[in-house]
């Protein structure tokens, strides 16, 4: 077994990888088995019936629909404030770098509530959209959109940061001297650069968005087939004690999770491959 | 003129780090600039390309003004140190990129790209990234990118200064006949004198945002100008040396009615001979030593002689200061010079020198001049005088009470009671040019010159410029002649002035400003320094008795006292420069 002696600062290889496995399994793979094998239990017309039901399909359209919405925003509006945050100095610029985090500190519970609070038919801002352009973003299908774009946005920022730092001056200033503009070099230089983590930000925002469930269940309304999101529906079954037809439900959230972070790291193996060596 | 710079100025937060920088390149000439880092040279490259905007002056490209022009309009070729290239695109399209930015049709594009690779050695790597190329390589791809648009000048940020020795030297070979093939107008800015020799046409020396000297290699290196160009490029000794009847000595002469002209003498160490004895060295004898340490360097040997307390005195102190021990002499020999004359540590050598070259700088060393030591060593560390002989790279001397003659190089005096009986004195004595210093004084802003006569006009000209290469002051030039005089004369003055103006520039690379100000000389001097906190007077003449004596006293010994620098031009005197 030469595998298992290989230099390193920490000595211990054996141990950790041990360690790995066990954490991987007990944390990640048990459960996640237990839940296929609870699906198990159900017939394939139990779960066809379950899993394509009018109510779920709904629910589907609106967890993937609203994310892919809010992830298309955040990769927007996400790469402007890295933009701005890594291009600019300005007073506060450290306030709001730090601003950025709080989606992810905060209990998603919270923002929801006073996202809620605020864009509510009575709230601050919720009348002002009434009132002007017509707009209900409370416990309608905006709402959701805009719960998931407030939990998104610190994943898009994040990933397109350390990539607009690195993508270096001097290469703006060469494609300047070889007489490019300034659309031109944002479209053909700085753009490409920064692509992949972007995709990288995007998809994460994106396999959040589907998951996401406590900032949105304040803002949703919750109405059925319009405004009901899968993971809600989850606990809705739960609480019928439809265990089965939650985990169907689980099972098929728990593919498209798996599809979204495959993807991610097949974009990320792909852009270092392209700057393998690059380092110089 | 391809390129051509006309007083180009580029201040940081007001520091300026490219300072009133002219220059001219000729068509298919290779320019290097070369500097220490933090010079000035890579900003004054930017500038040319239009990367970084300047504050002053005129950028022109083959006639073109291009000042306000971007650099995307500037159209020239730029080379970064770390090759910026393209890594999200292929060799060819990062050729390309010029092409298709202006629309070229693909199938010329692709013949371009042919081209450049077959160039640059570099055939059939078009569909690689950057990422699978070398460091070489990648910057043979940037150099071949930049050429892509057929621009009319290339210019080269340290292209080299990523690379390892053997490649750099391979490229410097391969860019070099590029250059030749193309005769494109080229200036490539680095820090290694041996890759500005090997490349060179030309080679501009910077330091501290000036652009000291401009010329050959082999005439920068054989006569250079300058005390910091002497020895940045290659090693050299900096000696003072005496000028007398014979040529020059380098032990001050104790003899004599006449005060010596003290001189800045470059000895190169290869230029050193050491002979057991004095009169065996067929050379200009320099003086005795002791070999001190010997470093093997292969095909030269390098050897440092301590000289006797009593032989030449180096220009600048070394780390040992004024030890009392003698100065330290580098020294270069040639495998048959070893042969010849094989020498050991602790050996006893008389040193001749082979070749001396004698700087035209116009001031060679100061000399503190007080009553008592403290005073002496008070007035050598004042702000003032302290900055000067730091920036200039000077000696103070200093020297305690009277003697029968006034010392060589420029004596320094104190402002204060008395100080105009010295400044008389040592006028009287032989000084050909004499400083006052306040002793709180620091670095003036602004400098006020004026000539009694006409004699005394180049001297003081030639000083002023040596002092302001080293001062960030503006300086400004005061004809001044009688108001009586009539008006039809103001023409022939205000002529006459213009010419001093454009003497100074040509000549000693002086850039001031110049004003007529018809009237008595003091009152005019007086109303100069009045507007301005930090003013110093340059003060020249062929006859110290025209000198407004007393309005210097109140300047000396008045409760604000200012700088004064006097410049006694002699009559009989011959040029200074070899």
């Amino acid at each position: 077994m030469s595998w298992l002696r290989q230099p390193s600062v920490l000595p211990g290889f054996g141990l950790t990888l041990g360690f790995t496995v066990f954490f991987l399994s007990g944390l990640v793979l048990l459960p996640l088995a237990a839940l296929i094998f609870k699906t198990t239990a159900m017939t394939w017309h139990e779960f066809v019936q379950t899993v394509l039901d009018e109510r779920a399909i709904a629910s589907y359209r609106l967890s993937f629909g609203a994310a892919l919405i809010a992830a298309t925003v955040n990769a927007v509006f996400g790469f402007i404030v890295a933009w701005t945050l890594v291009r600019y100095d300005f007073p506060g610029r450290r306030l709001v770098d730090a601003l950025i985090d709080l989606p992810f500190a905060l209990p998603t519970a919270v923002s929801g509530i006073a996202l809620a609070a605020v864009f509510a038919p009575t709230g601050w801002l919720g009348i002002r959209l009434q009132e002007m352009a017509g707009v209900q973003v409370a416990y309608t299908w905006l709402g959701v959109v805009v719960a998931l774009i407030l939990i998104g946005l610190p994943f898009v920022v994040r990933s397109v940061q350390p990539a607009l730092v690195e993508a270096q001056r001097d290469l703006e200033e060469a494609a300047e001297t070889l007489g490019a503009g300034p659309f031109y070099v944002f479209r053909r230089i700085i753009f490409p650069a920064v692509l992949p983590a972007l995709v990288t930000g995007f998809t994460m925002a994106f396999a959040r968005g589907i998951g996401e469930y406590g900032s949105v269940v304040f803002i949703s309304g919750n109405l059925p087939l319009k405004t009901e999101i899968t993971p809600l529906l989850i606990v809705i079954k739960l609480e019928q004690f439809d265990y089965n037809g939650a985990a169907a439900l689980g099972f098929v959230m728990l593919l498209a999770s798996f599809a979204m972070l495959l993807t991610i790291n097949l974009v990320q193996g792909w852009s270092r491959r392209r700057h393998v060596g690059a380092g110089n | 003129m391809s390129i051509a710079l006309d007083q180009v100025t580029k201040r940081y937060q007001g520091v300026p780090v490219v300072n009133d920088v002219s220059l001219n390149v000729r068509q298919g000439e290779f320019l290097v600039l070369l500097g220490p880092s933090g010079s000035g040279k890579s900003t004054l490259l930017r500038a040319i390309a239009g990367l970084t905007e300047i504050d002053h002056g005129r950028v022109s490209l083959r006639g073109r003004d291009v000042t306000h022009l971007t650099a995307r309009q500037r159209e020239v070729g730029f080379v970064f140190q770390h090759y910026a290239l393209f890594r999200h695109m292929t060799i060819g399209d990062n050729i390309e990129f010029a092409l298709r930015v202006r629309g070229v049709k693909a199938r010329a594009r692709r013949a371009r790209r042919q081209e450049l690779l077959k160039l640059v050695a570099l055939e059939g790597m078009d569909d690689r990234l950057p990422a699978q190329l070398s460091g070489g390589q990648q910057q043979r791809i940037a150099v071949a990118r930049a050429l892509a648009h057929r621009p009319e000048v290339l210019l080269m940020d340290e292209p080299f200064g990523a690379l390892d020795a053997k490649i750099r030297e391979e490229l410097r070979r391969t860019i070099r006949e590029i250059q030749r093939e193309l005769q494109i107008t080229t200036i490539l800015v680095t820090h290694d004198q041996e890759e500005a020799f090997a490349l060179a046409d030309r080679i501009g020396v910077m330091h501290q945002g000036r652009l000291l000297e401009c010329g050959s290699p082999d005439s920068l290196y054989m006569r250079p100008a300058t005390r910091f160009v002497s020895t940045f490029l290659g090693a050299a000794n900096l000696l003072l040396g005496y000028r007398t009847a014979r040529g020059v000595r380098f032990k001050p002469v104790s003899s004599g009615v006449h005060v010596p002209r003290e001189v800045v003498a470059v000895l190169r160490p290869e230029e050193v001979q050491l002979s057991v004895e004095e009169n065996q060295a067929q050379s200009n004898y320099v003086g005795h030593g002791t070999i001190e340490e010997i470093l093997f360097g292969g095909a030269v040997e390098r050897l440092r002689v301590r000289m006797a307390s009593d032989g030449p005195v180096p220009v600048a102190p070394g780390r040992e200061g004024d030890s009392g021990l003698g100065s330290l002499l580098e020294v270069s020999r040639t495998l048959p010079e070893q042969r010849d004359f094989p020498v050991s540590v602790g050996q006893s050598v008389a040193v001749g020198a082979r070749r001396i070259h004698i700087l035209p700088t116009p001031i060679s060393s100061f000399t503190a001049v007080a009553a008592t030591a403290d005073s002496a060593q008070a007035l050598r560390e004042s702000p003032l005088l302290a900055a000067l002989a730091a920036r200039m790279q000077t000696r103070v001397a200093v020297r305690v009470g009277g003697g029968d003659r006034a010392p060589p190089g420029m004596p320094v005096v104190a402002t204060g009671p008395g100080s105009t009986d010295a400044a008389r004195w040592h006028l009287q004595h032989g000084a050909v040019q004499l400083m006052c210093v306040p002793p709180a004084e620091s670095v003036p802003d602004h400098v006020v010159i004026h000539t009694l006569d006409t004699e005394s006009r180049r001297a003081t000209l030639a000083v002023a410029a040596s002092l302001l290469r080293h001062l960030p002051a503006e300086a400004i030039y005061l004809g001044i002649p009688a108001a009586a005089s009539p008006e039809n004369e103001r023409a022939a003055q205000m002529r006459d002035l213009l010419d001093v103006r454009s003497a100074a520039l040509s000549e000693h690379g002086l850039d001031m400003r110049t004003e007529l100000r018809p009237g008595d000389v003091a009152e005019e001097l007086q109303r100069e320094l009045a507007s301005h906190a930090h003013g110093m007077v340059v003060l020249g003449t062929a006859n110290p008795a025209s000198i407004p004596w007393d309005w210097l006293e109140t300047i000396l010994e008045g409760p604000t006292p200012r700088a004064v620098l006097i410049v006694h031009a002699l009559r009989h005197e011959p040029a200074a420069e070899d």
